[in-house]
């Protein structure tokens, strides 16, 4: 539930306050000391679940990556000291540095990195993360359960061979393994003794991976050890001698299976005769995480093998996703190794305290790699689920900053005066990677001359004037910086000149852009002429009323759904408003229950390839457009191989051509980030992705004197 | 009297039972899961999340699983948060308690004052300036006190923190915004119920054998004539301690009252049957505790319980 009326009523009674900053500006007492007014409480704060920004905030200071955000959103080195991509973009090889610990002391290794790829796609773990390593070579087919190794000949297949559940049935658990003494689960190595969890003998447990695979850790004695899984409670992992376990499951389940179509392309005949379907017993087959393609050559080393080429690995590379979390402390407690006391920490940051629903501090980490990077001693998140309350306690002083966004859109008239300029020398507005559109049904609006018309008739420059915000309006899919507040070399990287309308988006600083079709923008004849062509086209079965959906509870969607009504109404569209409940709403866009509805879509890395064209592909589970356009298939396909990226971004270019040309979706505006920044607080610098790297901020105690 | 109370204890269950059952067939009959977000997620990572929760288990194993936990207790695991409801509960509901429990002393504090002034002087201008304060603090909603109080007291005046429990002198904006609603309804039911009492012939005997009208009043008559104030009590104890998303929202309280509202949202399952659950519990205590007092202040009612 939002609620919005709450700041209309603290606004209007608060009226607009004079001065040059927002509200009270205290003395800086402790300038090493940062006080965060994030937005709501973090859904989690473990790598391999944190999804929304707001949690994220707190994951990255506190976990180390291969590379993090630095402050253009861009990866930098950081775990990693450098890294190799193959001549086909398909082959990552990472070089670790020597020396990062984790908050325990123990060394930080390839082996760790390669552990939370196996966690992170591993089912048990159960991630929404798993998606972003969904390129690495058969992640997918692991994380369904129907990706083996053949433990012994099966008809034309070795053993050794990776095979593939061939039907579409319900996965088999063949991971189960009993034990007819109790299992003592201990850390790697360790006597039976110091074993922080015991299973009873016969109690089945999930196999995970043992020692020697390619990417597993190694053993530190000659014996093999298996990595399991109890299910009881709240779960607990833990490594046993890998003879303590029975060596196979037990039943005997029969599954048809296939050799895996690694690098087969869809519809390759001479490629399916190869792999013809046999059927294989529980016991021939071996779930194990050396199907994915990771590798550890050794402990500075890891290689990531993906299906496909894919270029912007480099960029998922500081993805939270890839971020090393402790075996020894997940192994313990799967749920809640992340509350103080327990959890183990890689990064400039470790926790210190978690008052749910309130507060979470972090404190200096004494083991980071890299402690002169580090200007804080301490950031006090604090959970500011509503809005107004975080810019009220900004106001009286209470915190530094607040985090992006987390400002009500009731305050934005008065923060921004005209023209979209700041009031307050505090206040700032950026671009933000990402997009607010409307989507249109092409199984609905089946007629391109009608989505034409549709996006033809809006005028988004006139948004901003009542969404209030500084957004930029665009026709464009892709989101970026506008054109004219580019730098010299950035406008160099896009080949374009500074007068050019639109944004662009700056993929490496000053070296690599993309610039996004210009897109149906508003044109009012284009859009009578297209609705004309669009009646012939149907006859009879031009619709008569059409209905456009969106979600309740924020101001902002209503205002541009009456907007839009207005717009279509001008040539002659009777369009219905229908405002659902979220989750509703959600379930229904992704079914195809609707004709029109608002949508916006917020990329993890300046990517469009990886970020904001793939909702348009055949199929795609968030292809809420149900778009499927062979021309823009095929030109996504032909850019897959490109190396040089320039031409590259040329292809992709004539993709989203394509495929904006077609009107599946009526881009609006790109989003803004707004921020409230006490004037003291330094080298907070804020990116697109809105991720800054925090722990280089400090608080200028002298800020009046140096002004 | 012990046999009223088993009887009672008994039927509090049987409610409990069919509040957790109402509840758990209505929210999966709701549209949409936990799982549902604008972010992509591919097909296996949903169904691998659904299996982590049982969710994809049929329904009626899913209530017989419920059920079994809740008579042991448990409230079961949420879907968004690493905690059990149980945990949940044991952590936020503090913070609502306290917060209810001192709105509930300003609200039978100040409420029974002005109930009791304004019916010894009824139909006078205490009387009428004393109900018309009452209608006030009724009318008007929490969501427009509270960010009222903030802007004057905190953002203008600097006197209490706008936000946040940190220390006692969080608790008051918080309190005073959640009890004056009770106040205002205490104050109207104590005049009322004073009112009919002091019109009744025991009321003239005090008098008449020349008892002090204090006396008259605060001992003779105000122990029948808090009897309405009493049966409201026991539904308001249960709504102030349980929390209130409005006030947590404005004062940023880590209370209770969040997850009645946003664990519908999220389609948290667990939690949301579970704070109701939690809620009708407290209800039913308090409910039979009225009654418990209500026959201790007129033992008419306690014959008629026997």
């Amino acid at each position: 539930m939002r609620v919005g009326w709450l700041s209309a009523v603290m606004a209007a009674a608060c009226g607009l306050p004079d001065g040059e900053f927002f509200g009270r500006v205290p003395e800086v007492t402790e300038p090493r000391r940062l006080r965060y007014c994030n937005s709501k409480e973090p859904e989690a704060i473990d790598p391999a679940l944190a999804t929304t920004t707001t949690a994220m905030k707190i994951t990255h200071v506190l976990f180390d990556g291969l590379t993090i955000y630095d402050q253009h959103g861009l990866p930098e080195a950081s775990l990693a000291t450098g890294w190799d991509v193959s001549e086909d973009l398909r082959t990552y090889t990472f070089h670790l540095r020597d020396g990062a610990r984790w908050s325990n002391g123990r060394a930080i290794t390839a082996w760790d990195v390669a552990y939370q790829v196996i966690r992170v796609v591993h089912p048990l773990t159960a991630s929404p993360n798993a998606d972003n390593l969904g390129t690495l070579k058969n992640a997918r087919g692991y994380l369904a359960r129907r990706v083996f190794v053949l433990r012994r000949p099966v008809g034309p297949y070795p053993a050794g061979e990776l095979v593939e559940q061939a039907d579409k049935g319900e996965a088999v658990r063949v991971d189960l393994r009993a034990s007819s003494g109790p299992l003592a689960l201990r850390d790697l190595g360790a006597a039976a003794g110091t074993a922080y969890a015991w299973v009873a003998a016969g109690r089945e447990v999930a196999l995970v991976m043992t020692t020697g695979g390619r990417a597993s850790l190694r053993s530190p004695d000659a014996r093999a050890w298996a990595y399991v899984f109890d299910a009881t409670g709240d779960g607990v992992y833990g490594w046993v001698p890998a003879v303590e376990l029975d060596r196979e499951p037990r039943g005997d389940v029969a599954i048809a299976v296939r050799r895996v179509a690694a690098n087969a392309l869809p519809g390759d005949r001479t490629a399916e005769a190869a792999r013809p379907v046999v059927t294989a017993r529980g016991r021939d087959l071996l779930v194990t995480p050396d199907v994915l393609g990771i590798a550890v050559p050794d402990a500075r080393t890891i290689v990531f093998e993906n299906a496909e080429p894919t270029p912007y690995f480099v960029g998922l590379s500081n993805n939270r996703a890839l971020r090393p979390t402790p075996i020894e402390a997940v192994s313990r407690w799967p749920r809640r190794w992340t509350e103080p006391g327990r959890i183990v920490t890689s990064g400039p940051m470790t926790l210190t305290a978690w008052r749910e629903r309130d507060a979470i501090v972090v404190d200096r980490s004494a083991t980071y790699w890299n402690p002169g990077d580090v200007r804080l001693d301490r950031i006090t998140f604090f959970a500011m689920d509503d809005q107004a309350a975080a810019a009220n306690f900004y106001f009286t002083g209470g915190c530094d900053a607040v985090a992006a966004n987390n400002i009500p859109s009731t305050y934005l008239p008065a923060l921004l005066g005209p023209g979209g300029k700041s009031r307050y020398a505090d206040f700032r507005t950026e671009p933000y990677l990402g997009i607010y559109f409307a989507y249109l049904n092409t199984e609905k609006l089946a007629n391109r001359h009608l989505r034409r018309a549709l996006a033809f008739a809006v005028d988004r420059a006139q948004i901003p004037r009542f969404t209030q915000g500084n957004e930029i309006p665009t026709a464009q899919l892709t989101p970026g910086t506008p054109i004219s507040s580019l730098d010299v070399a950035d406008l160099a990287a896009c080949g374009v000149a500074h007068e050019t309308r639109g944004v662009a988006l700056i993929m490496t600083k000053g070296a690599l852009c993309y610039v996004p079709p210009p897109g149906l923008d508003y044109n009012l004849v284009a859009a009578q002429a297209e609705l004309a062509q669009a009646r012939v086209e149907l006859g009879a079965a031009f619709p008569t009323r059409l209905s456009y959906r969106y979600n309740a509870g924020t101001e902002v969607h209503k205002q541009i759904a009456e907007y839009l009504q207005a717009a279509w109404a001008r040539i002659g569209l009777t369009v219905d408003l229908e405002a659902q409940e979220w989750k509703t709403f959600v379930a229904d866009t992704r079914a195809g229950r609707y004709e029109l509805a608002r949508f916006g879509s917020i990329g993890n890395l300046p990517d469009t390839e990886s970020e904001f064209l793939p909702l348009f592909r055949c199929g795609a589970p968030d292809n809420r457009s149900r778009y499927c356009n062979p021309a823009f298939e095929q030109l996504l396909e032909q850019a897959r191989p490109v190396r040089d990226r320039v031409a590259r971004n040329a292809i992709l270019r004539r993709a989203e051509q394509v495929m904006i040309e077609d009107a599946p979706v009526i881009p609006l505006y790109v989003y803004t980030q707004k921020h409230l920044q006490k004037p003291y607080v330094r080298d907070l610098a804020s990116n697109p992705v809105d991720q800054p790297p925090l722990w280089r901020a400090w608080l200028d105690p002298a800020w009046r004197s140096h002004r | 009297m012990i046999q009223f109370v088993a009887a009672r204890l008994f039927g509090g269950l049987g409610v409990i039972a069919a509040v957790a059952t109402v509840c758990f067939f209505l929210l999966r009959a709701a549209p949409g899961g936990p799982f549902d977000s604008e972010a992509r997620m591919s097909p296996e990572i949903q169904h691998s999340l659904e299996e982590r929760y049982h969710l994809r288990d049929p329904l009626w194993r899913q209530y017989a699983a419920y059920m079994a936990g809740l008579a042991h207790g448990d409230l079961g695991q949420s879907i968004k948060r690493p905690q059990t409801v149980n945990e949940l509960i044991a952590a936020h509901f503090p913070v609502s308690a306290t917060i209810g429990l001192c709105a509930l002393g300003m609200a039978i504090g100040l409420g029974m004052t002005m109930g009791v002034e304004a019916a010894r002087r009824h139909n006078r201008w205490p009387d009428h300036g004393l109900m018309a304060l009452a209608l006030i603090g009724i009318s008007i909603p929490s969501f427009v006190v509270g960010p009222m109080l903030v802007s004057l007291v905190s953002v203008r005046l600097g006197w209490l923190p706008p936000v946040r429990i940190d220390g006692p002198s969080g608790y008051v904006l918080p309190a005073i915004t959640l009890g004056l609603i009770y106040t205002g309804v205490i104050a109207r039911l104590a005049r009322a119920g004073l009112l009919e009492v002091l019109g009744q012939d025991f009321v003239r005997t005090a008098r008449a054998k020349g008892l002090a009208e204090r006396v008259v009043v605060w001992k003779h008559a105000l122990r029948l004539g808090v009897l309405p104030v009493v049966t409201y009590l026991g539904p308001a104890t249960a709504a102030l301690i349980s929390g209130s998303l409005v006030v947590e929202k404005v004062f940023q309280v880590p209370g209770l009252g969040f997850y009645f509202v946003n664990s519908i949202a999220d389609r948290d399952y667990p939690v949301l049957t579970g704070v109701f659950v939690f809620y009708v519990a407290i209800l039913v205590a308090l409910n039979l505790v009225v009654d418990l007092v209500h026959s201790w202040l007129d033992p008419r009612i306690a014959q008629r319980n026997r």
